[in-house]
């Protein structure tokens, strides 16, 4: 298991060298776009950066740096890569993180409650709910919830983190965060748990099916108990692996929704970098998202193999 | 007819009244054909010369103007009547949506069927590049390779194509496996078949299903899919999706002015056809696997 | 006091179907008496499995149960909620098929076993649920070692023998043993038999055995019934139904089971022709007229009530 991730990591950093190097003709023309550099100058950068020496030298250098943590310089703000991403890692891990875990604990519970009473009101407005918010764009229903909550009733700001020029520290800073947080995070949240909801519902409706159940009740247990340690054991099986999959999904998980509501994190630094093309930017970003997947991959396949009896290799 | 053609003629008539019976189906199949009607009538319904900002200015419309002032859904920052941008936006987000859906079926079945078919090392080797692709996150390798390839609509849907088929890949490999398993295949061999004929008259059929299936549940993936792409920026800037409605509401600041007349149509209608197609797709499923409907 | 274990009278359970309803056992009525044994027999879709679970009253929730079932004094379909938790596993419990889904995948077999005695209180504490454990463990034939394993580390027979240990777990005094030897193979199923038959006679258990093979019923138990279309058609002592069965139903029935060591048996041509009857489709008057070698007009007419066919029996037949 971990081989394989390791592997999948190895293609990743082959695939986005060669990648960017199919695009990027110039790197240092682009890097001083606009500004008057002499030439010997600019060929002395190229000589530094290695890009006069052959295409298997180049990607050896790549690696290297890579793994020493040198991600090359951002086109738009002329700053290291790996700078700007570590200042964009915190805001989307607070935003993205704290949605992931609503999302996964309402949604699942959601669920518990659609299958539990299946076919009754509840269970279809559970159902058709969670479906309506899947299926429309995520950052749309920012949009809506943003004019809604943050231009027709002024009750929160229309975007950023905290307040422009506000000198707030510690609680207050804290409070003014979360106050700027909670637009985007409901966004998410809402849009998100959906998935949740309908795994949940339909695992457990399968093991509703099950012989087993019967039996539990048949020994005279209460409803409640049945439900809890019997029929939610098997079936949140698969909701822990995608939560713990969906956890891999973090950091590139709201890139767009993270444009709408100016939240500086990495969705925004992506989103910034489109417009570039700031290509390093779109590089170095690309090999973090990547590698955060593949390694909560990982552990969701560990985590499951933990839970599960059946499994070998436990 | 032969007696094959028959039986297909016969399996088809049974789905159609099944499908029929089912309300999520028909609700979902009105709703679509009333998005394709529009697509498709949208010279008729909506004058595309509205979408040239100069024609718009010369037109003398209102910058900025709500639905009350401006029929039928306001005006935008350059003048343009929303409504005619709805109209023709279906039009893209549709067809893009289609064509890359179809692209991603077409790539995730030749993958399922040649992997599951012909098993051992094509199997292991195509397996291992699937999961790799499986575990790229989604959204930003079609970033990347947008970013990197160019905008245009031919693009995105190349894009969408080569980053979603792996899912398609997968399905369509276990369902081969499945009907690998079942007699008549190793029947047909001994009498002498061919591999094509093996593959074109037993796995395919049996696999048909499923496959018409899981596209109709891809389409609402690839739509989200272009709509978001286009949002960043990333779309052809020369087609008019409902996706780029929503950037270019956003860019411009619909948002602070309060001009949700602006990206309020464009979300529903994606919203619409999503949900359209997932219950298509759902009922789709639920009679190719009876089983499924007790689940749900 | 000479009060039967269970007292069944006039039981009718129909499913309601969203298109018709489905009549799943149609008036049946029959007594175990305290330490006896009763074994229940028929193919499938006769309802017998119906019959058992709603004894403890486990049928899913469409499904319509009128009649009385007197279980230790106490009519259970009478009971409310918590009464009828109570009764539930410690008045009656049932041993069920040991097929893989019987057990809960993720828990531990001796936990399984424990719960319950932990729910009814029948143990004070977790230390004395397991140490109780472990005696049902060894009681039947398992090592201490098991409780700690899962249920798909058994194998088949080990898997009953769980089940059979559960079932036991807080005294029951009635034990419906459901399929209990299917599809284990010869050997097992003799040891089963044999453990069932030592266990009931340990703890004086009252003993209800339903299988579809009449040969097991006919070492097992007592008394024998025997269903068919939801009705029960003959019923009486065992070995005298087995060895000279008076309705033409149980007479192909026990034709159709080769008899171990006698080599004619099985080349004698036997067995039943067709299927038993969809529940809801039955044929008018006698459900088995359609099957039956001695059918005559008459058999359409109506259905036959149970009546004595001599030596203790009764069988619903107008021919006899």
């Amino acid at each position: 298991m971990v081989l394989g991730s390791v592997a999948t990591l190895a293609f990743v950093l082959v695939f986005n060298f060669f990648l960017f190097r199919v695009v990027q003709t110039d790197p240092v023309g682009s890097l001083f776009r606009g500004r008057n550099i002499p030439q010997d100058v600019l060929d002395e950068l190229r000589a530094d950066f290695g890009l006069d020496q052959s295409l298997g030298a180049q990607f050896v250098l790549y690696v290297k740096e890579t793994l020493q943590g040198n991600l090359g310089v951002s086109y738009q703000s002329r700053q290291p890569v790996w700078d700007e991403i570590a200042r964009s890692v915190p805001p989307t891990v607070a935003l993205v993180g704290a949605s992931a875990i609503l999302s996964a604990v309402i949604g699942t519970v959601a669920g518990i409650v659609a299958a539990w009473r299946r076919n009754t009101w509840k269970d279809h407005a559970i159902t058709s709910g969670t479906m309506i918010f899947y299926s429309m764009p995520d950052f749309w229903l920012g949009m809506i919830l943003l004019v809604g909550f943050a231009v027709v009733l002024p009750w929160f700001p229309v975007g950023g983190m905290t307040d422009i020029g506000s000198t707030a520290t510690g609680l207050d800073r804290l409070l003014d965060q979360l106050h700027h947080m909670f637009l985007p995070a409901l966004t998410l949240t809402l849009a998100y748990l959906g998935e949740y909801a309908l795994i949940m519902r339909s695992s457990l409706l399968e093991v509703m099916g099950e012989d087993y159940l019967t039996v539990a009740r048949a020994k005279g247990l209460r409803d409640k108990i049945v439900r809890r340690r019997h029929a939610v054991p098997n079936a949140i099986l698969p909701v822990v692996t995608l939560t713990a999959i969906n956890l891999g999904f973090v950091l590139s998980g709201a890139i767009a929704v993270e444009a709408v509501f100016s939240w500086p994190g990495l969705g925004k630094a992506t989103a910034d970098a489109i417009r570039g093309p700031d290509l390093p930017m779109l590089q170095g970003l690309f090999l973090l998202f990547s590698g955060a997947v593949i390694v909560f991959n990982l552990l969701a396949d560990i985590t499951y193999a933990w839970l599960d009896p059946r499994v070998e290799g436990a | 007819m032969s007696i094959a053609r028959q039986r297909r003629v016969a399996t088809a008539k049974r789905v159609w009244g099944h499908f029929r019976s089912s309300p999520q189906g028909m609700i979902g199949l009105m709703v679509l054909l009333v998005f394709v009607a529009m697509a498709v009538l949208a010279p008729v319904l909506a004058d595309v010369r509205e979408l040239n900002p100069v024609f718009a200015r010369q037109s003398g419309n209102p910058q900025w103007a709500s639905p009350s002032d401006f029929p039928f859904l306001g005006t935008d920052h350059i003048r343009r009547s929303v409504w005619v941008q709805f109209v023709w936006g279906s039009r893209v987000s549709l067809f893009v949506g289609l064509a890359a859906t179809v692209l991603t079926i077409l790539i995730g079945s030749v993958v399922g069927i040649v992997s599951g078919y012909l098993g051992k090392r094509t199997d292991r080797v195509m397996m291992r590049v699937t999961e790799w692709f499986l575990v790229i996150p989604f959204l930003p390798l079609a970033i990347v390779l947008a970013s990197v390839l160019g905008r245009s609509v031919w693009i995105i849907i190349f894009v969408i194509g080569v980053t979603s088929w792996p899912s398609t890949a997968r399905l369509v490999r276990a369902q081969v496996l499945t009907v690998k398993q079942r007699l008549f295949v190793d029947r047909a061999r001994s009498l002498g078949a061919k591999g094509g004929h093996i593959i074109g008259h037993h796995i395919l059929p049996n696999v048909s299903g499923l496959i018409l299936a899981n596209a109709t549940l891809a389409v609402p993936i690839s739509i989200l899919t272009e709509t978001t792409l286009a949002f960043l920026g990333l779309g052809d800037p020369s087609s008019a999706s409902w996706g780029k409605t929503l950037e270019e509401a956003f860019v411009n600041g619909a948002i602070v002015r309060n001009a949700w007349w602006y990206f309020l149509p464009a979300g529903l209608g994606i919203l619409a056809v999503v949900m359209a197609f997932t219950l298509i797709g759902r009922t789709l499923e639920e009679i190719a696997n009876p089983r499924l409907s007790r689940n749900r | 006091m000479t009060e039967p274990m269970l007292s069944v009278r006039d039981l009718h359970i129909t499913y309601r179907a969203s298109t018709s309803p489905v009549p799943a056992v149609r008036g049946v009525s029959f007594d175990i008496p305290r330490g006896g044994s009763l074994g229940l027999a028929g193919e499938s879709g006769c309802g017998k499995s119906t019959l058992a679970n709603s004894l403890l009253r486990l049928l899913p929730q469409d499904a319509e149960v009128t009649g009385q079932i007197v279980l230790d004094g106490r009519d259970v379909l009478d009971l409310n909620p918590g009464g009828l938790r109570a009764v539930r596993w410690t008045a009656g419990a049932i041993v069920f098929q040991g097929a893989l889904h019987a057990l809960n995948p993720v828990q531990t077999v001796g936990r399984q076993i424990s719960e319950p005695m932990l729910a009814h209180r029948t143990a004070a504490s977790r230390h004395e649920a397991d140490r109780r454990t472990t005696e049902l463990l060894g009681r039947v034939g398992l090592t201490a070692a098991r409780a700690s394993d899962y249920p798909h580390q058994l194998s088949g027979g080990q898997r009953q023998r769980v089940l059979i240990a559960m079932a036991l777990a807080c005294d029951p005094h009635l034990l419906i043993a459901d399929e209990p030897t299917t599809a284990l193979d010869l050997m097992i199923q003799a040891q089963v038999l044999a453990l069932l038959d030592d266990l009931k006679q340990e703890r004086d258990l009252t003993l209800l055995f339903i299988t579809h093979d009449l040969s097991v019923l006919a070492y097992a138990c007592e008394d024998l019934a025997l269903m068919y279309a939801g009705r029960i058609v003959e019923t009486g002592p065992s070995w005298e139904v087995f060895e000279n069965p008076t309705h033409p139903y149980t007479q192909g029935l026990s034709a159709a089971f080769p008899t171990i060591g006698d080599l004619g048996s099985r080349m004698a041509p036997s067995g039943l022709g067709g299927d038993p009857p969809t529940p809801g489709l039955l044929p008018a008057g006698c459900p088995f007229h359609p099957r039956c070698p001695l059918a005559i007009p008459e058999c359409e007419d109506a259905e036959p009530a149970l009546r004595p066919s001599g030596e203790g029996k009764e069988a619903a037949c107008i021919r006899v």
